[in-house]
């Protein structure tokens, strides 16, 4: 009868009015006492030193590297979904079909693996 | 100023104020400010015999935007007092400061140029503890009192006139008293 | 019961997925409300749970003081934290600031609401399912309710202006997706068996047998990376490293820090209840207690009950993990998430795949099947030959060893002059030097 991603929808309705109600009244409810230091940037305390602009400034680029590698590894595992859901129709075809991807995909992580590509993050 | 201050007089706002200071006195998060000594009679407060998460304040939090009581536990060098005024300055209201041992409370046994004769000189101390180093019973019972004041606090100024006319205060109990097993020895 | 009887039962129960398709919007939405808000009672009930247990565990009390054993503390909290001052740091980008918290706490509702809970049920007279919505992606539905709550981790920590929280956000959500993708690996045996993608449909499939002895890999897998996923202990560096800084949430005060502090309790209780499903049977009754009646503790709202506990057990161990174990470094379990999960992961799908198909297949000749073993088994054993070894380099020059086994210190030492004393020795050197026996006796250094 129903769209079955109604009741999906329902829930982050009521998910996100309850949020965003929290997050938008709390201004309103707690006291509110203007103080100089109490908008800047804790920075253990000290006064904080001039920042390149938010975003800009220097990250490194190990966390660039883990992000690349978490979406080359969830893109096979979206295709392994799929197999795993049709395995028993597919047999043996299906078995040698996935050793041969899982084996490609292994080689490029036994490269990344050896170039340091996974190494202290 | 906040929703709370404008609510008119009346047995409601009674309800409402206990309401509010019991929250706050129950779930009283520290800043953590060990510096010195006293910051251990603090760890050991936090430890398992004397254990101040009874009292809901286990989670100390080390940023001051999640604070609300900052226990200034040691000595404040006249280096360390800004950094003490921007952390003090950066938590929000409402909050407490319990200045822990006679080192912040008035320069203890450092009676000399670098350290600061006491913390009040720098960040306004709702309650002292002196001691060198206070013992964590001690502290707890510094801690105890303070809720007593926070359950005191008025929630606007109509409240406080009222207070301060009334004079009401919270009753300090002491917990040997209070929380003896019903029927003990009188 | 005859085999005939069974059957004929067998055709009328419907799936899941049936039931629910004809549930009408007032019944649906009665289910929402119910599943918020108890999914708001069981956070309440956690945060006191977890002090009181990890109280114990630590030999003491724990919350005791705020109500009967201090249960009113959770609400002691969430008023506390409403009533507090709201800070908006000047350098904060304004409304990324405030999003990021409300994007944090939807995704565990949404994935809270296709857990299957149990089977057929009559509610207010309608035929229907404990479930709020059985969708036939129902894994990969949570799958991306986790990977959106990695959103609220950057964007938090990168709106709030400051190095620090943009530095704990990163390494927040770099442990987190290295830690999804071995959620996620260890799942596709379970999917294999259970040979589809909806939640409900696997939590029937284990009425033969729970994957979590079938599977037994990947449900050890599954425990370690939901703890990853979740950034707790003993994975919780960057929550504790950064406790002394803080990490992403530094800068948020009052009511979006509660909003953070609940949805990490809520990743908690999903990924526990994901593990209940995949692997623990969902609402099924445990092995003794379900020769009880012919499997009918299984049936009408008792697995609620089933449910519960075993979500609540795996939560015990959540905590339990928390107060036993030392936390890892953070590289150290980097490490363990990129390169010990994963290939492990990939082996064992194979594994698992070639078990499967080798016993199910019709076509498979006893020949085919020694052929794919025996080339399986060569590979394993060519690879692990092939695996370069760990090359220790030899870097430290070997130290003299004593006759009594200890080492001695260098015996070519040389003290060193101080630099203004060279110079006057250099300056005395190319003087001539008149020999004066008095003290030329003690010129040398009494070796000489």
């Amino acid at each position: 009868m129903l769209d079955p991603y109604v009741p999906l929808v329902l829930m982050f309705v009521l998910a996100t009015a309850f949020s965003a109600v929290s997050v938008l009244v709390a201004p309103l409810i707690g006291p509110r006492r203007y103080n100089r230091a109490k908008l800047d940037s804790y920075e253990c305390g000290i006064e904080p030193s001039p920042q390149p602009i938010v975003g800009g400034g220097r990250t490194p680029v190990a966390y660039y590297l883990t992000a690349m590698l978490f979406i080359l590894f969830d893109i096979e595992m979206v295709f392994l979904y799929p197999f795993a859901v049709t395995a028993d129709a597919l047999g043996l075809f299906g078995l040698v079909e996935i050793a041969l991807f899982i084996a490609t995909v292994g080689f490029a992580y036994a490269y990344v693996w050896r170039r340091g590509g996974l190494d202290w993050n | 100023m906040g929703l709370e201050e404008k609510l008119p007089n009346g047995i409601l706002l009674t309800t409402v104020e206990k309401l509010v200071n019991w929250s706050r006195k129950t779930s009283m998060w520290p800043a953590t400010f060990g510096l010195a000594c006293c910051a251990i009679e603090m760890m050991t407060t936090g430890g398992s015999r004397y254990d101040i998460a009874r009292f809901g304040m286990e989670r100390f939090s080390a940023t001051p935007r999640q604070a609300d009581l900052m226990i200034v536990a040691g000595r404040v060098s006249n280096k360390m007092a800004p950094v003490l005024r921007q952390i003090y300055d950066q938590m929000p209201e409402p909050r407490w400061v319990l200045s822990m041992g006679v080192c912040a409370s008035s320069g203890g046994m450092f009676n000399n140029y670098a350290i600061v004769q006491g913390v009040d000189h720098v960040v306004p101390v709702d309650i002292y503890l002196p001691g060198c180093p206070p013992r964590p019973e001690m502290l707890l019972d510094a801690i105890l009192k303070l809720h007593a004041k926070v359950m005191d606090e008025p929630l606007g100024p109509a409240r406080a006139a009222l207070k301060a006319e009334r004079g009401e205060r919270t009753e300090l109990i002491p917990s040997s008293v209070r929380y003896a097993p019903r029927g003990a020895g009188k | 019961m005859t085999t005939t009887a069974v059957l004929a039962q067998a055709q009328q129960r419907l799936s899941n997925a049936e039931l629910l398709a004809d549930d009408p919007l007032w019944l649906t939405l009665i289910k929402v409300v119910v599943l918020f808000i108890v999914v708001m009672l069981t956070l309440a009930l956690l945060v006191w749970a977890e002090r009181r247990v990890l109280g114990r565990l630590q030999n003491r009390p724990g919350p005791n003081r705020a109500g009967p054993f201090g249960m009113l503390q959770s609400i002691a909290d969430a008023l506390k934290l409403s009533l507090k001052e709201d800070i908006r740091p000047a350098r904060a980008d304004k409304w990324v600031y405030i999003m990021a918290p409300i994007i944090g706490g939807i995704p565990p509702f949404l994935a809270m609401a296709v857990m299957p809970f149990g089977g057929e049920v009559t509610m207010f007279g309608v035929q229907t399912a404990l479930q709020v919505v059985d969708l036939p992606v129902g894994v990969l539905v949570v799958l991306a309710c986790s990977s959106v709550g990695v959103y609220s981790i950057v964007l938090a920590g990168w709106s709030s202006g400051s190095p620090y929280p943009l530095l704990g956000a990163l390494r927040s959500a770099a442990q987190v997706i290295s830690y999804e993708i071995a959620m996620g690996l260890s799942i596709v045996g379970v999917v294999l068996f259970a040979g589809s993608l909806s939640t409900a449909d696997i939590a029937a499939a284990q009425s033969g047998g729970w994957f979590a002895w079938i599977l037994p890999i990947s449900f050890v897998i599954y425990l370690i990376s939901m703890v990853g996923e979740t950034n707790r202990a003993p994975f919780d560096l960057p929550e504790a490293e950064s406790e002394l800084v803080g990490g992403f949430h530094t800068e948020y005060t009052s009511l979006k820090f509660l909003m953070f502090f609940l949805a990490e309790y809520a990743n908690m209780v999903v990924v526990s209840a994901f593990a209940t499903t995949l692997f623990l049977g969902g609402g099924a009754v445990p092995w003794p207690l379900s020769a009880i009646a012919d499997n009918a503790l299984s049936s009408g709202y008792w697995p609620l009950l089933w449910f519960g506990l075993k979500t609540a057990l795996l939560i015990f161990g959540f905590i339990w993990a928390r107060a036993a174990l030392p936390r890892l470094r953070y590289d150290q379990f980097m490490k363990f998430g990129w390169k010990v999960l994963v290939p492990l992961n990939l082996v064992w799908i194979v594994a698992v795949t070639a078990l499967r198909v080798l016993r199910n297949a019709e076509g498979v000749t006893s020949g085919q099947r020694i052929v794919i073993i025996g080339v399986a088994v060569a590979v394993l054993v060519l690879g692990s030959l092939l695996l370069p070894g760990r090359q220790v380099a030899d870097e430290e020059p070997q130290v003299p060893l004593a006759g009594s086994g200890y080492p001695l210190p260098p015996l070519d030492l040389t003290v060193p002059t101080p630099p203004r004393q060279r110079r006057t020795v250099r300056a005395r050197a190319e003087q001539p030097r008149e020999a004066v026996t008095a003290s030329g006796k003690e010129a040398g250094d009494g070796n000489a």
